[in-house]
């Protein structure tokens, strides 16, 4: 996929176009030399990985006996994509998830970031500081404090639950939140939430790059704040939306992290935490199937690179930007 | 009558307004805030419990340790006993399923005392007992100052190579027009798209052969060539900056790196932060590249493999995990707190210029 | 000087490819443009230089690692007397170093795999356990040629327990190192609150209940009794009608920290694979001991079930068992230490149960094996035997808490394990010894095919059941059979 990208590049850049005017050819060498880092960094380290991964797809490969890797053709993606139910299973379940996780993530950090913004709030500082301090917790205790706190009997949130609203929560019969299946998603994206920070101080960044007079402007018109809000700042920030949009989006097809810590990648419960990945991850580095895994990890790639494409497509009818692009 | 009350309806004072709004959203952000730091708050009672009280039935949620009196060169627990028809506070020496033994610490002359019941439904007295000394257990057990050191110079320095080498790509993504762009942003993408995992064996296998496996270098020497992620944030920041100024500047006849060095990365200070910091924390989170690419060189590990030290093979303790992972995080919470002020002040540069 | 070439040669390949892409546009002036980014290099590869260490070791000394994390060893009280026994080696070798590499377990397995695919296997993996070794099945050295040019000494071990290690079609993955047999253990204190009788101290003895009343020792009396020591809030045992499951604060027993093949072992050793090693098929024994096992979570309650497990008066170091609120555990001599059992309460061993009149104990051995990746098979062995030999094996066997293999290691070997780790206690060691006779055979950890995949799918069934309750176990058990015959067909089919 990459190389036949890259081979169209090149053709591209040879041959077809008008020839290029020698203002254009300054700027686009311009172009290439403030490209240069990244172009060399791909070549050093990350076009021969990825051609290699690919390679691997066509290989019944176990890493534990590398010398007995055989050449087995278009085998694993014939498995992958007629054969094996898991594979759209757990593809199923991953967009089940990020149908829940993805816009409370990216609404609540928004909702973060206006409202750590506003002047109106006293000890700003302090608050973005605490927001963002769980993202700094090393994740071996993160899952520890998840666990602990939403165990069924003694965590804090089914004790809270219970005493504040009568619903019996603790217990058996209560709220189990990482072993009911109608319940995990839920629990999850709340783990996810707790990761906030990251998308709140890019939030920040952008609301606070806002000019203000285009605030007093609007002020002066007696724009109410939510007028303000939905007329002027976020039509100036949809650029690091549309950024944070495309990274939840490869983040979600991508989430793994999460419920490999907090179960082994057992799917518990009922298979439900089995998301693609995962699956992934367990054909790859448990079963030791690398070939398998390499064709869906690169399964997975074509998928998100297509929904990527997509959303770029759609950015120029929503994404404002100062700067037309040429 | 409405009409009326609509026209002698005065807006309020804007100080008063503000009073108000002040106090509304301030509690608002407060109430989010104490349900957020709820795990958190689970988090540091943890550390500060001792390892047994997790196991202890029947105790409170803060730290605390069981009321204890000696006799005759032991330590038993104290429990309230029904005597008499009030609670006193006795010792249990004997337990049983029917009836136990207690002494009376006021008077143990009297010996021991047999109270007929089963001792689980007593309530115990408890005393608020933070152990203050898990925080120096974990200092001590890992060579915090070293794993720090290291932590410290893995993050510095593969931030300030990743932010200025994706600041530049960043740029040139954002402000030139050139054959093949489109693609060429996709192909960046793509490497952030397929998943590092599928990477790992053919990536160990270049840095091997490089011979910079056992060192720092894999970890550092690929940041200063730009990361995607990085390079479109970035890139989305610097879009939304007028391009007025740079042509302005080119009329000049300043040149791009000018231009870049002068109005670019300027303007551009809340993302460049915004990146760092996103990097920053990244590195110092980041736990399997440092594993893969170090292991054997224990004196070159970052906090992260460090701590895995407190992550037996089968037991946990969580009270000296939640301990170190405090003394982790205060580094990074200290840099926050004052890098956001940045911020502030990248408002002020953007204001200024305008 | 070797890599400073690679890089300047991709560098410059890079550039040249850079160019040509681009030769159609602006071929002349692009070149030094290139170059500036390079300026950076210079000071990032500078930077680390100092934390570099000689790539090439002067002279002929060979570089010999070692990896441990597969199984014990990776817990930090082990590390400095593996350090010991590595600086112990260097010192007593001019021609060998030995480096250690010490990687956490739940990390290890990736570590390993990404090592040796890459081609940069360590020379000596260990302790491994059966399930590590077959982890990395066919990735193991045979080591009957190199025991046979040294001409190693085997006389020191039990032959059946060299066999153990021999493996069809492999050879000899390892040479005996540490066994650690299964028992009982008990909480002798809250025995003591019960007013129970202790479980039977030696094999074919009866257990002797409160009224005087004798029964054989099997999975029925364990039953009666682990329900006995099953306590809810109010004091309640689970035999008792007002018992509330809801609020359990002490349970009876658990074969902890094992998986369906070793609770099935419990009852009888067993195997997933019919005798001709293509049928699928759960032992009668097994089923036998997941459905008492199961009785036990959700009806007897008198085993911490799933959403139990959880709970924080059962969280410890040491598991449930050592948090003190459970009354016996199954366990292996591994288990005897005090980072597991720390202290707090009074413990001993005591006779495994009998079901159907059998006695089975299962059994954990551990070796360190050469990966066929390593350079220096030669030098790895070297290295192998002086881990092995009567001075230094009994340094690493007590940070293990293992048995030794050796036999003249053996005698008297618990007794001062003990007595060194918690001093002033009385215990029961002849059991260990005694439950070496009723191992496992097919051991509870052999290979079956696609081994990791079953592994995977035993392991999810389990989980269900542990958090399920109300469930129709015996569809489920055969709801088991039908994914493992699944895999096992995919398996031959491939490998046929």
């Amino acid at each position: 996929m990459t190389v036949a990208e890259f081979g169209k590049a090149v053709k591209n850049l040879k041959g077809k176009r008008a020839p290029l005017t020698k203002k254009q050819k300054r700027e686009a060498r311009w172009g290439f030399f403030f490209l240069s880092p990244w172009m060399i960094g791909f070549l050093l380290f990350y076009l021969l990985p990825m051609i290699a991964s690919f390679a691997f797809s066509l290989t019944k490969f176990n890493p534990a006996v590398p010398d007995e890797t055989v050449y087995i053709g278009f085998t694993n993606w014939i498995r992958a994509i007629f054969n094996d139910k898991e594979v759209l299973l757990s593809f199923t379940r991953t967009i089940h998830f990020a149908a829940i996780s993805l816009p409370v993530g990216l609404i609540f950090a928004l909702f973060l970031a206006i409202l750590l913004n506003s002047e109106n709030v006293i000890g700003k500082t302090v608050y973005r500081t605490l927001f963002y301090m769980p993202s700094m917790i090393p994740l071996v205790a993160t899952v520890l404090i998840w666990n602990g706190v939403l165990n069924e009997h003694t965590g804090w949130i089914n004790i809270l639950i219970e005493r504040f609203t009568g619903i019996t929560a603790v217990g058996n019969d209560g709220l189990r939140w990482l072993a009911d299946p109608q319940l995990v998603y839920f629990a999850y994206t709340m783990f996810g939430l707790w990761g906030v920070g990251n998308a709140m101080i890019i939030f920040l960044a952008a609301v606070q790059g806002v000019p203000t007079e285009l605030y007093e402007a609007a002020q002066i018109d007696g724009a109410s704040w939510f007028r303000r809000l939905f007329s002027v700042t976020l039509p100036l920030i949809t650029p690091v939306i549309f950024y944070q949009l495309v990274l939840s989006v490869i983040g979600s097809l991508q989430y793994f992290l999460a419920p490999f810590v907090l179960n082994q990648g057992t799917g518990f419960p009922e298979g439900k935490t089995r998301f693609y990945m995962v699956y992934f991850y367990k054909q790859s580095f448990s079963f030791f199937n690398m070939g398998y895994g390499a064709t869906l990890a690169w399964l997975m790639f074509i998928v998100a690179l297509i929904i990527t494409v997509i959303l770029f497509g759609t950015a120029k009818y929503w994404v404002y930007y100062a700067t037309e692009e040429k | 009558m409405t009409k009326k009350n609509i026209e002698s309806r005065k807006p309020l004072p804007k100080k008063t307004r503000d009073l108000i709004s002040s106090t509304l959203l301030t509690g608002m952000t407060w109430g989010i805030l104490v349900l957020f730091l709820l795990p958190m708050a689970f988090g540091v009672v943890t550390a500060l419990k001792t390892e047994s009280q997790a196991s202890e039935i029947g105790a409170p949620w803060y730290p605390a340790s069981k009321a204890a009196y000696e006799y005759e060169g032991k330590d038993y627990d104290m429990y309230l006993v029904p005597m008499d028809g009030e609670m006193k506070e006795m010792a249990l020496i004997q337990t049983g399923r029917q009836e136990s033994q207690f002494i009376d610490p006021d008077n143990p002359e009297a010996g021991l005392i047999t109270w007929e019941g089963s001792w689980r439904t007593l309530e115990r007295s408890w005393e608020f007992d933070p152990q203050w000394s898990n925080f120096r257990s974990a200092w001590e057990t890992v060579n915090f100052p070293r794993l720090l050191w290291n932590t410290i110079k893995y993050a510095g320095i593969t931030t300030i190579g990743a932010v200025f080498s994706s600041a530049l790509v960043a740029y040139g993504f954002a402000r030139f027009s050139f054959p093949g762009k489109n693609i060429f942003f996709m192909l960046m993408l793509s490497t952030v798209i397929l998943p590092g995992a599928v990477t790992l064996i053919p990536t160990y296998f270049v840095y091997l052969q490089l011979g910079w496996v056992g060192t720092w270098l894999p970890l550092m020497v690929p940041a200063f060539f730009s990361w995607g992620t990085n390079v479109f944030l970035i890139r989305q920041f610097i879009m939304t900056i007028p391009v007025d100024l740079d042509e302005a500047a080119m009329i000049d006849g300043a040149s791009p790196l000018r231009i870049f060095f002068s109005i670019i990365l300027p303007q551009s200070v809340p993302a460049l932060t915004a990146v760092s910091l996103f990097h920053f924390f990244w590195a110092w989170n980041d736990f399997f590249n440092p594993l893969i690419y170090l292991t054997g060189n224990a004196d070159k590990y970052p906090i992260t493999v460090g701590l895995t030290a407190f992550n037996r093979l089968y037991s946990q303790q969580s009270n000296l995990i939640q301990a170190s992972a405090l003394i982790t995080a205060i580094i990074p919470v200290i840099i926050f707190f004052f890098a956001q002020r940045i911020f502030m002040q990248g408002v002020v540069i953007t204001g200024v210029e305008k | 000087m070797r890599k400073l070439l690679y890089v300047i040669s991709i560098l410059i390949i890079a550039s040249m490819l850079v160019t040509a892409c681009q030769t159609a546009e602006a071929p002349e002036t692009e070149e030094p443009e290139v170059e500036a980014p390079e300026v950076e290099e210079p000071e990032e590869v500078e930077e680390p230089e100092e934390v570099e260490e000689p790539e090439e070791p002067s002279g002929d000394v060979v570089e010999i690692r070692w990896f441990v994390g597969l199984g014990a060893g990776s817990d930090a009280g082990t590390f400095e007397a593996q350090q010991a026994v590595v600086d112990g080696f260097n010192a007593t070798h001019d021609d060998i170093e030995l480096i250690l590499e010490i990687v956490d377990n739940e990390v290890a397995y990736d570590t390993l795999a990404t090592q040796i695919a890459a081609g940069n296997a360590p020379d000596i993996v260990g302790p491994v356990g059966v399930r590590g070794r077959d982890t990395f099945y066919g990735a193991w050295l045979d080591l009957d040629p190199l025991i046979e040019s040294t001409g190693y000494d085997l006389s020191d071990f039990d032959p059946a327990l060299v066999d153990f290690y021999k493996i069809e079609g492999q050879g000899q993955l390892g040479i005996p190192f540490a066994s650690y047999p299964s028992f009982m253990i008990y909480n002798k204190d809250l025995f003591d609150e019960a007013g129970a009788a202790y479980p039977p101290a030696a094999y074919g003895e009866p257990y002797v209940w409160a009224d005087g009343t004798e029964a054989e020792w099997n999975m029925e009396t364990l039953k009666d009794l682990a329900m006995y020591m099953t306590v809810d809030a109010n004091g309640n045992d689970a035999t008792m009608e007002e018992f509330d499951p809801e609020s359990i604060v002490q349970f009876g027993f658990q074969n902890q920290w094992t998986d369906p093949r070793g609770v099935g072992t419990f009852f009888g050793a067993g195997s997933f694979l019919e005798d001709d090693g293509v049928t699928a098929q759960i032992p009668e024994e097994w089923q036998a001991a997941w459905k008492w096992t199961y009785d036990g979570w959700w009806t007897d309650w008198f085993i911490p079930n799933g959403p139990y497990g959880g709970a924080e008066f059962l969280q410890h170091g040491g598991g449930p068992f050592g948090s003190g609120n459970l009354a016996m555990v199954h366990n292996h001599t591994w288990f005897v230490a005090p980072w597991a059992i720390d202290g707090s309460f009074a413990f001993d061993f005591a006779a495994t149960p009998s079901y159907n009149g059998v006695v089975t104990s299962k059994m954990h051995a551990d070796t360190f094996g050469i990966p066929k990746g390593t350079d220096n098979p030669e030098e790895a062995f070297t290295v192998l035997a002086y881990m092995l030999s009567p001075e230094v094996a009994p340094q690493l066997l007590a940070i293990y808490g293992a048995q030794p293999a050796r036999l003249s290691l053996q005698e008297g070997y618990f007794e001062t394990y003990m007595e060194t780790n918690y001093p002033g206690m009385e215990f029961n060691t002849d059991i260990i010894a005694e439950s070496v006779a009723y191992a496992d055979n097919p051991n509870h950890e052999s290979w079956m095919p696609s081994f990791l995949e079953t592994t995977d799918k035993y392991n999810e069934f389990w989980n269900y059941l542990a958090n399920t309750p109300d469930l129709d176990v015996d569809a489920e058990i055969e709801g088991l059979r039908e994914d493992l015959q699944g895999i096992f067909d995919a398996y031959f089919e491939a490998n046929p």
